[in-house]
């Protein structure tokens, strides 16, 4: 019975991986629209030491004069942060004020090449400095990052290192791939937390 | 009194003093202090209605550069005694009185025999295709935008003045009567100046 | 002022009583009476026609009219050029022309020898607003009396200026009710204009008709409530426009900016309402501003949403346009163009951009210049003409337009 539902699992965790790769990619290849392709820190991440810089990197080259990005805390004041700085694809942003422990929304908006606004914002957080248990991971699900070399991890404990670019601080530049695992073991991570509740789930009841 | 020929000016000193009036309503409503390079006129504008024999509105005439061209407007008789124009006189051209008329199925353009009548209480249009002034030969151009004094001579002698502003006018072309050999040109119908330093 | 158009009643009251008379059909003699006899309606109008072709816009008076004019829903922009000779003598022969045409007209009156003198009886409030470019100074040998603001544009990267829609020596900005007494009123002016000048170009444009919808600033093709953030009539509007003070042929003048706008309506299509609203700032259906809720409310350009973004995106036209001084503001009179489209059917349709404002190198260069530097709307429009010009103050019954000027 064990055996069954493990191999329901895993067949779940499979899909469960491409349903979020479909998610994260652009809707085409040709897509018109330009669109985040990875960004640092990650959407959703926990940081153990605040970040110095945020960085997004989108499909398409940004017009400077039509890049905003900005960053707010929780109760939704915006930090204080430099103008950003485009690079092709890139635009960065410097934070200009230290950041205390909780939750901040970065947001951007820019305008693709054929002149259409794009908007989006996710949220990291700033964990306390004393905690250290929080896991550094950063990055995010780059589309074609591969996923079957990840799938069998499902039973990875949650709080495991999940890439070599393991804070934040360190991962600025280095390009999508190391988030990208990061992200897809973060992923299988939580699929394994589910999994594994479930299994507890199922023998009780 | 029919006349057959060009009427000969006369000018009666106390009339040219007292008759003469700026009655161009028209033609001077937006010109009296513009700094017109027409010809002085000799009458003064005296500003009193009564001074005329008739009231001229709207007088104007067709700009040319040279040969002939014509002068329109609306005469008012608001008198209680019909009045004759038997004459009409300006500096740069000697004038006739003309009419249009039916000759052999065209309109054709001839003196009219009698001068122009406004009925007492009245008013005749002088106007393309019908009655006007016309000026036989300019001596200079009439540039659009000038301003041309217009002496008439009326059956009892009086005279009148008036200023007519000369309008860019391609017109309706109009023919001679056979029997003016005189006449230069088969149109009566000036070209408009083509160049205003002309 | 109504939000909806009205719906017109005289259909949908003759399907009603149609459809009554049919349903109650027991009634044989009644249902053919519906059939045979359509039911009389009076169709709803919001102004009497007969008001609208006699309405008379004063054309005598010390500031020209058609400036502060409620526009009217009709216009041509026709600019001349000079034919060489014309001194300053023959200026004033031809503006003694056109102002005597113009005063009549307006009036409801025929022109001088005007040849088809029953186009001239109804005036659709006629407006006709001379304007001065640098040439015309030059042709006077009066350079020195040219408002020093009145020069040629500096060159905007955006531009795609084209010859054939930039520049002239005359304006003359005719604008009425009525389509027609625009015509008539060209062609007048034209004629009387030959000997002294050549038609540069010709831009002519509509706005809403007469009475269609009162009150409502106007729309343009983009769809977008276009205009609203004008200076309001009385002070606002004085203080922005009129010259308060100078020499006589400056005071009560104003000046004019005329650049042809050419709009990009197959890009257009492809940006859906709401990119279309953070382009411009405004709600395309209200005008609203994206902070507001009503067409006249001031934006917030502090405003942020709750994701820490400016609700007013820094890019948008409203943004980048906006003045908050009153005296720096320009009043804009536009007028849309719309071409026949191409045998693909793509669209030859804009904006004839008016503008006017006391001095164009205090007023009207900065916003062009943040808007050239940056507006998402450019990506949708493009500048092909671009025509500077005097207006000169107005005249008295017996002046004429010019006349401080070159007398």
């Amino acid at each position: 019975m064990s055996t069954r539902i493990r191999r329901l699992a895993s067949s779940a965790l499979v899909a469960a991986l491409a349903a979020m790769t479909v998610l994260l990619a652009p809707a085409s290849p040709a897509a018109a629209h330009n669109t985040l392709r990875a960004a640092t820190p990650a959407p959703e991440a926990r940081l153990s030491a605040p970040p110095a810089h945020i960085i997004l990197e989108f499909a398409q080259r940004l017009d400077p004069a039509f890049t905003t990005i900005v960053l707010s805390d929780a109760s939704k004041r915006k930090v204080r942060t430099s103008e950003p700085t485009v690079t092709g694809a890139t635009g960065t942003v410097t934070v200009d004020e230290p950041l205390a422990a909780g939750s901040y929304t970065v947001a951007y908006r820019i305008v693709s090449a054929d002149g259409h606004p794009v908007q989006g914002s996710y949220s990291f957080t700033v964990d306390e400095p004393a905690a250290g248990a929080a896991p550094a991971a950063s990055g995010v699900a780059a589309p074609d990052a591969p996923a079957s070399g990840v799938a069998t991890s499902g039973g990875a404990a949650p709080d495991a290192p999940a890439s070599p670019a393991a804070s934040s601080s360190r991962s600025e530049g280095r390009g999508p791939w190391p988030l990208a695992v990061g992200g897809l073991v973060v992923l299988a991570a939580a699929a394994g937390v589910f999994l594994s509740r479930r299994r507890r789930r199922g023998t009780t009841a | 009194m029919p006349r057959t020929s060009v009427a000969a000016r006369r000018r009666p000193a106390f009339l040219l003093a007292a008759a003469t009036a700026l009655l161009a309503a028209g033609a001077v409503a937006c010109g009296q202090s513009g700094g017109s390079s027409a010809p002085e006129p000799s009458a003064s504008a005296s500003g009193d209605a009564d001074a005329g024999v008739l009231g001229i509105r709207d007088p104007w005439v067709k700009a040319a550069d040279e040969g002939m061209t014509a002068a329109f407007g609306t005469l008012v008789n608001d008198g209680d005694a019909d009045v004759t124009i038997t004459a009409a006189a300006t500096d740069v051209s000697p004038m006739e009185l003309h009419e249009m008329t039916m000759k052999d199925g065209t309109m054709v353009m001839q003196p009219k025999q009698g001068g122009i009548l406004v009925r007492a209480h009245s008013s005749t249009v002088l106007q393309p295709g019908g009655d006007h002034l016309m000026l036989m030969d300019l001596t200079r151009p009439v540039k659009a935008g000038d301003e041309l004094t217009v002496t008439l001579t009326f059956a009892d002698g009086r005279t009148q003045a008036f200023r007519a502003v000369a309008k860019p006018f391609a017109g309706a072309q109009e023919s001679y009567a056979p029997g003016h050999a005189d006449a230069p040109g088969a149109s009566a119908t000036p070209g408009t100046s083509a160049s205003p330093a002309a | 002022m109504s939000d909806s158009p009205t719906a017109r009643p005289v259909s949908r009251r003759g399907v009603l009583t149609g459809g009554a008379l049919a349903a109650g059909g027991a009634l044989a003699g009644a249902t053919a009476v519906a059939v045979a006899d359509p039911p009389r309606v009076r169709p709803a109008s919001t102004v009497p026609v007969a008001e609208v072709g006699t309405a008379v816009e004063p054309f005598h008076g010390p500031r020209q009219a058609g400036v502060a004019t409620e526009p009217q829903a009709h216009a041509a922009f026709v600019a001349f050029t000079l034919r060489p000779g014309t001194d300053r003598a023959a200026l004033g022969r031809m503006l003694r022309l056109l102002s005597d045409d113009a005063a009549r007209l307006t009036q409801g009156r025929p022109a001088l020898a005007d040849t088809e003198p029953e186009l001239g009886l109804l005036p659709a409030r006629l407006t006709v607003t001379f304007g001065f470019g640098p040439g015309f100074y030059t042709a006077a040998g009066l350079d020195a009396r040219r408002p020093p603001s009145v020069v040629d544009l500096p060159a905007f990267g955006i531009d795609r200026l084209q010859r054939r829609w930039s520049g002239g020596d005359l304006l003359l900005q005719i604008c009425a009710d009525d389509p027609l007494t625009v015509a008539h009123t060209q062609r007048v002016l034209v004629k009387d204009s030959r000997p002294f000048a050549t038609v540069a170009w010709v831009q002519q444009g509509f706005r809403r008709a007469a009475g269609a919808e009162p009150g409502r600033t106007q729309r343009n093709l983009f769809g977008q409530i276009d205009g609203t953030a004008n200076p309001r009539p009385g002070a606002a509007l004085d203080a922005a426009v009129w010259v308060p003070d100078g020499p006589v042929w400056l005071r009560d003048g104003t000046t004019l900016v005329v650049r042809r706008i050419s709009m990009n309506l197959e890009t257009w299509d492809l940006l859906g309402r709401t990119d279309r609203e953070l382009a411009v700032g405004r709600r395309l259906d209200t005008g609203a501003p994206l902070t507001g809720e009503d067409e006249h409310d001031e934006p917030d350009f502090a405003a942020t949403g709750p994701d820490g973004l400016a609700v007013m995106p820094d890019f948008s036209h409203v943004t980048r346009s906006h003045v908050s001084d009153d005296r720096l503001k320009i009043l804009r009179r536009p007028y849309n163009y719309d071409g026949a489209p191409t045998p693909d059917g793509h669209a030859d349709s804009g904006l004839i951009f008016a503008s006017y404002q006391a001095d164009i190198t205090r007023q009207f260069l900065p916003i062009q210049q943040r808007l050239a530097e940056r507006d998402l709307l450019n990506e949708w429009t493009t500048p092909i003409g671009s025509a500077v010009f005097a207006i000169p103050p107005g005249c008295a019954e017996g002046g004429w337009i010019g006349q401080q000027l070159l007398d």
